[in-house]
């Protein structure tokens, strides 16, 4: 077997590699020693507590995360993916500005000391992007919002800002719903979708 | 043209005189064993002593693993689906109560419905109830299982209407099926005197063929006793001595596995799992160490090792395992404790039919409190992130790597097994 590998990717829009890895490097190794992307946080190292989960872009299925710290370089060769320092959009200067998943979490409060939050913003902004794809019903929001973040484990603000913050985004958000806010194609355009 | 019709006629006649002499021979009331103790005169004492022997026969027998209610608050009220090709079969409610439970049974009708599948009113109950295994439970085992039962809470919840397919649908038809399948009730003599509670926990109590040994196309039990079965989307492994060996169990690993719902060759899953929250993990070592006497006559004496692998592993399949599995369950395949099995001895990869080890990756585990303190973290689901040729590399690399099974399994058989399993 191969000790190394020649790995390659595109992180956050910009093309990474070849570089040459140890095979069975974790991602969120890569990312922190590497490329220093130092905000996916590694917690239990074991794939449980989602605060270091990072979204893969599949030009098939759409995007969907994965834990970086049991998810092997091996997975990620020639994929596409996003970390927390690609999820923020840009002004015209070129200034950071937070997603909408960002500012829901600044406006609800929705945490403390950060650790959990990227894989919070994560998860919730591919949740987001599940639901462009399929809109649900808006009496299901509630349930998926539970579904989608019940791996997500937080220390100290308990979770429901976190919650409320994602419920109102998503139904607040054209498209995301099939009987909300989102049937206007004009408000669609406007809000970016 | 009219010979024909006599011949056809004389035939139809015949069936009908056969089918009627089966009918009648299979439901013909059979001499049971007389009651063991008599109920209206038990000293206290002894009534206590017989509860608690009642207890353990219903840890024992397993009756929570049908009968228990999915909805939570009763492991007797009844609720949970039995899926068979035939269709659903739902589990009764055996509490007390007298309106959709025992409540009015005596013991004469509990040791009929246990070992002869016929409840009071000569109605038969399905096969779904192992009363083919159950045939040579005790009277005295049957008459403490009633005064246990007795003793529970009743909860008046009525029982569900199964979904069976026509005919099976007709209950009455099970009269045939017994007449050609049911063993007579038997109460229980050793065949091998020197491990009786093994033999007794095994073949009697624990019904453990009736998922582990293969069935016929009637849906009875086959003469392959323990010889592994594919049931309810999951393969059930062969618990002969031999092959129990072949995939490097021994008595000591048994026993624990059966305690506590793990083990260096494995964890408990699909269908052993609520068996060991409802079942094994009640019995005593005693009892657990006579079920592994009886299944491994021999110990052997080899060290629980990794195999060699049983040929050249593929880039494709290391590549997928230490992107995916590795994280967890390490490089070289030993596992955490407490979090992440070993593979580098576990038997899921060592069957034959890779259906249980395709639906795990597919379908992930939940996170499992398992017994007497062991738990187990969550295993993720990969379905979605994997092709059936993904999943066909990933499952041949592990099955060559650690469970000497050299052949290729193809994208055809993933979609076979995860088509089997739903």
């Amino acid at each position: 077997m191969a000790e190394r590998i020649s790995f390659s990717a595109t992180i956050n829009g910009q093309k990474i590699g070849p570089m040459d890895l140890p095979q069975d490097l974790m991602m969120v190794e890569l990312l922190q020693e590497y490329l220093n992307l130092t905000g996916t946080r590694l917690s239990c190292g074991q794939g449980v507590c989602s605060a270091c989960t990072i979204i893969i872009d599949d030009p098939d299925k759409g995007s969907y995360t994965v834990p970086a710290c049991v998810t092997g370089v091996t997975w990620v060769n020639g994929r596409t993916v996003r970390t927390i320092e690609g999820i923020a959009g840009r002004d015209d200067q070129g200034n950071p500005v937070p997603s909408p998943i960002q500012m829901a979490f600044l406006e609800h409060f929705a945490f403390q000391c950060s650790y959990c939050t990227p894989g919070f913003v994560n998860g919730a902004t591919a949740l987001i992007e599940r639901l462009q794809r399929q809109p649900i019903p808006s009496d299901q929001v509630e349930a998926a919002v539970l579904e989608a973040l019940d791996r997500h484990i937080c220390r100290c603000t308990g979770y429901v800002r976190y919650y409320e913050a994602v419920r109102d985004v998503i139904l607040s958000t054209p498209g995301l719903t099939t009987d909300g806010p989102g049937t206007d194609v004009t408000a669609m355009q406007e809000a970016g979708q | 043209m009219i010979t024909a019709l006599r011949i056809l006629g004389v035939l139809v006649l015949l069936g009908i005189i056969a089918s009627g002499l089966l009918f009648w021979t299979s439901s013909r009331d059979v001499q049971i064993p007389p009651a063991s103790v008599d109920f209206a005169s038990l000293s206290p004492s002894e009534h206590d002593r017989l509860v608690e022997r009642g207890e353990w026969v219903a840890h024992a027998a397993d009756c929570a693993a049908c009968h228990t209610d999915p909805s939570g608050g009763s492991d007797l009220a009844g609720g949970l689906p039995m899926v068979t090709p035939m269709g659903a079969i739902y589990g009764t409610n055996i509490t007390p109560s007298r309106t959709y439970g025992i409540g009015e049974w005596d013991a004469d009708d509990l040791y009929r419905a246990v070992a002869m599948g016929i409840a009071p009113g000569g109605r038969n109950l399905y096969p779904a109830m192992p009363y083919p295994s159950y045939h040579r439970i005790t009277r005295e085992d049957s008459d403490a299982l009633y005064l246990w039962l007795m003793q529970q809470p009743p909860v008046d919840k009525p029982n569900r209407r199964n979904d069976l397919i026509f005919p099976f649908n007709l209950r009455p038809a099970v009269t045939f099926w017994n007449a050609l399948f049911r063993p007579d009730p038997e109460p229980f003599v050793a065949r091998d005197p020197q491990n009786a509670q093994g033999e007794y926990l095994v073949d009697v109590l624990g019904h453990c063929g009736e998922c582990h040994t293969p069935r016929n196309l009637a849906y009875a039990l086959t003469d392959d006793h323990l010889a592994g079965n594919v049931i309810e989307g999951a393969y059930a492994p062969d618990l002969r001595a031999d092959a129990l060996v072949r995939r490097g169990w021994n008595r000591d690993d048994l026993s624990q596995f059966l305690h506590r719902g793990l083990s260096p060759q494995g964890v408990m899953t699909f269908r052993m799992f609520p068996v060991l929250s409802h079942s094994t993990s009640h019995l005593s070592f005693d009892d657990l160490d006579a079920i592994s006497a009886y299944l491994m006559p021999q110990q052997p004496e080899t060290e629980l090792l990794a195999r060699p692998p049983a040929g050249a592993l593929s880039a494709e399949g290391h590549a997928l395992y230490t992107g995916l599995c590795a994280g967890c369950h390490g490089e070289d395949g030993r596992g955490q404790p407490h979090s992440s099995v070993r593979l580098d001895v576990n038997t899921t990869a060592m069957f034959d039919n890779p259906i249980n080890l395709v639906r795990v990756i597919a379908e992930g585990i939940p996170e499992r409190d398992l017994a007497h303190g062991e738990r187990m973290q969550a295993m993720p689901a990969f379905g979605d992130m994997l092709s059936d040729t993904e999943m066909a590399e990933l499952v041949t690399y592990l099955r060559k790597r650690w469970g000497g099974q050299s052949a290729e399994v193809s994208a055809a058989q993933v979609a076979d097994a995860l088509k089997q399993a739903h």
